[in-house]
């Protein structure tokens, strides 16, 4: 008997169409706990926090303060510049409600910059006001960093507001970087909890496909039906057709799990009573291996599901339909 | 199930899993739908080309990937996606090449090029208008738009890049129509709209150059910058009665001030 014969490959069919299901649990459950979290918006003022903490604003005490008598504290003083400029009124209007926005342009990030540091002085030029603003800070890290950029400059107001956004560019890359990185470590986080919860083991979901020919067979059936409902995509949207700043981006996991796929899921993981059902030695070997391929997307194992079924079913029967491009009138396949 | 069958499938299984590491899956590129809307029937777009990166001379011209270019990595306010630009026959533009190579990174260039949305480097991440753009670490990072040709680099028209790509020693030659193009026709794409935005889904494609025969099938429309026209395609040394490459018409550009659209 070949390797390739029809059980093994329903039996792959069988475990690839159970990751797609997961994999789009897994999505939706991600995009929940980001917008619950503020996630972006969050990565963006840690960013900003990282840039501007530690810097005070004067060596005197805040009015309030000085009316109570009571200095700033160490930490409020440090602040100070950082409080500043999140209370800016070009940051203020960013926020929609009390969320803060999830993306700041470089020159607005400098335009505030430069307008707090150059507030207090009408000297000769917008450069020798920011210059002796920034001299004038009591000595912080934003002062030294400011002060090493501004020498690459050339005098010119223009020039220092260019190396700024060159600063906060840099910042913005890393931000970009723990954003992505906090997007994969939570998709892995809700995979392994989709996982145990689920008891979703890939061996005893295998096992099961072997030696349930009814079951596999209805699972092949339905994969078959997955298959050619749309394919996962993205959904982009903006506050305006014309603006491509602060994109809202959802993923449209094709269709919502249908009644029969999660009947059929419910037969191939879950927990059973009695937990020699459920456990074996390499039942943290089968659990390991789904949260991995959970970790790959719904778009791989829609694409892989495919791929299989086209080898699966290749010699379409003639009842086969045929895939044709969506009529929905809002996607086009090429 | 008996110990080989366990030991094939457990196999396959992990055969499966780790064939993520090779397989891309797709990757979808957002642009806003006043964006589409102002540059669909445009041959060009104009901007402030950030330079993060670029080479140091231009491609030699040989085959595969030695075609002459000089590659430019940058950022923009106008595209606002991760982008390169390129000079075709960069070796002949030597105002426009002298004036790249004593640019440096951060310097805001003036630049106009025929835009390429074209799946050639997708890398395994969606590319979204308006999200943050990362610095490119390369003068090739992961990108799909493309300034590819450019026309004016800073204060200088580079129409003349407009050429074949040769020089003494060598010259550079595309794919032949008929593979090219059935490529090109036979790449999966998944076209989607939402109230603000178009997606376009795709994975890697490749072909970058084509050499074909294009026999107009219709009126060029001025488009202001350039003419579009549609226009059957032919192998390059097509005879009067062979039949097209494909079997419809396929849109072309052509850039006002270049000598080809003179020709």
């Amino acid at each position: 008997m070949g390797l390739f014969n029809s059980t093994i490959l329903d039996v792959i069919i069988g475990l690839i169409f159970v990751y797609l299901l997961l994999s789009i649990l897994c999505t939706a459950a991600n995009e929940w706990v980001a917008a619950l979290s503020k996630r972006r918006a969050n990565t963006l003022i840690r960013g900003i926090e990282q840039l501007l903490t530690g810097q005070a604003l004067t060596n005197k005490p805040p009015p309030d303060k000085e009316a109570s008598n009571a200095p700033p504290t160490d930490k409020e003083a440090s602040n100070e510049l950082l409080n500043e400029f999140k209370t800016h009124p070009l940051i203020k209007t960013m926020f929609n409600g009390e969320n803060p926005p999830t993306y700041l342009s470089p020159r607005n990030f400098s335009a505030t910059l430069t307008d707090i540091l150059s507030a207090a002085h009408e000297g000769k030029s917008e450069f020798a006001n920011l210059l002796s603003g920034i001299n004038d800070l009591p000595d912080g890290k934003v002062k030294t960093s400011l002060l090493a950029l501004l020498r690459r400059s050339d005098q010119e107001i223009d020039d220092a507001r260019f190396v700024i956004e060159g600063w906060f560019n840099d910042a913005m890359d890393r931000v970009s970087g723990w954003y992505k990185r906090r997007t994969q470590v939570w998709t892995i986080v809700i995979a392994a909890v989709l996982t145990l919860v689920a008891n979703a083991d890939t061996i005893q979901i295998t096992r099961k496909l072997w030696t349930d020919p009814v079951l596999r067979s209805a699972v092949v059936e339905e994969a078959k039906v997955r298959a050619q409902k749309p394919r996962p995509t993205v959904s982009v949207e903006y506050k305006d057709e014309d603006d491509p700043t602060n994109p809202t981006v959802t993923r449209n996991e094709g269709n919502e799990l249908s009644g029969k796929e999660r009947e059929l899921l419910g037969q191939l993981i879950g927990w059973r009573s009695g937990w020699r059902e459920n456990w074996s030695w390499f039942t943290p070997l089968g659990w390991l291996l789904t949260i991995l391929a959970i970790s790959m997307g719904a778009p791989f194992w829609f694409d892989m599901l495919n791929k299989i079924m086209n080898v699966r079913f290749a010699g379409k029967s003639p009842d086969e339909k045929a895939k044709v491009p969506e009529k929905s009138g809002s996607t086009v396949r090429a | 199930m008996n110990s080989t069958k366990r030991v094939q499938v457990l196999f396959l299984i992990t055969a499966l899993l780790t064939s993520s590491s090779v397989c891309r899956a797709e990757i979808t590129v957002a642009l806003t739908k006043g964006f589409v809307r102002k540059y669909k029937d445009k041959a060009t777009i104009s901007t402030t080309f950030d330079i993060d990166k670029h080479h140091d001379h231009p491609n030699p011209i040989g085959s595969g990937s030695d075609d002459g270019d000089i590659h430019i990595a940058g950022r923009d306010t106008v595209v606002r996606l991760p982008m390169v630009a390129e000079i075709i026959n960069g070796a002949k533009e030597k105002s426009a090449l002298d004036f790249l190579l004593q640019s440096t990174a951060g310097d805001a260039i003036p630049l106009t090029g025929v835009w390429r949305l074209w799946f050639e480097h997708p890398g395994n991440t969606d590319q979204i208008q308006g999200e943050d753009v990362s610095i490119p670490k390369n003068t090739n990072p992961d990108h799909i738009f493309e300034f590819h040709p450019v026309v004016k680099f800073g204060s200088f028209d580079v129409f003349d890049s407009f050429a074949p790509i040769e020089d003494e020693e060598a010259e550079f030659r595309g794919y032949s129509a008929e593979k090219a193009f059935d490529a090109y026709e036979k790449r999966p794409g998944l076209i989607t709209r939402s109230n603000t935005a178009i997606m376009t889904q795709s994975n890697k494609a490749g072909f970058n150059y084509a050499e074909f025969q294009m026999r107009l099938a219709g009126k060029p429309k001025d488009v202001g910058d350039g003419f579009i026209v549609f226009a059957n395609i032919y192998n390059a040394n097509a005879k009067t009665n062979d039949d097209p490459v494909v079997d419809e018409s396929r849109r072309m550009v052509f850039v006002k001030g270049t000598n080809l659209l003179t020709q």
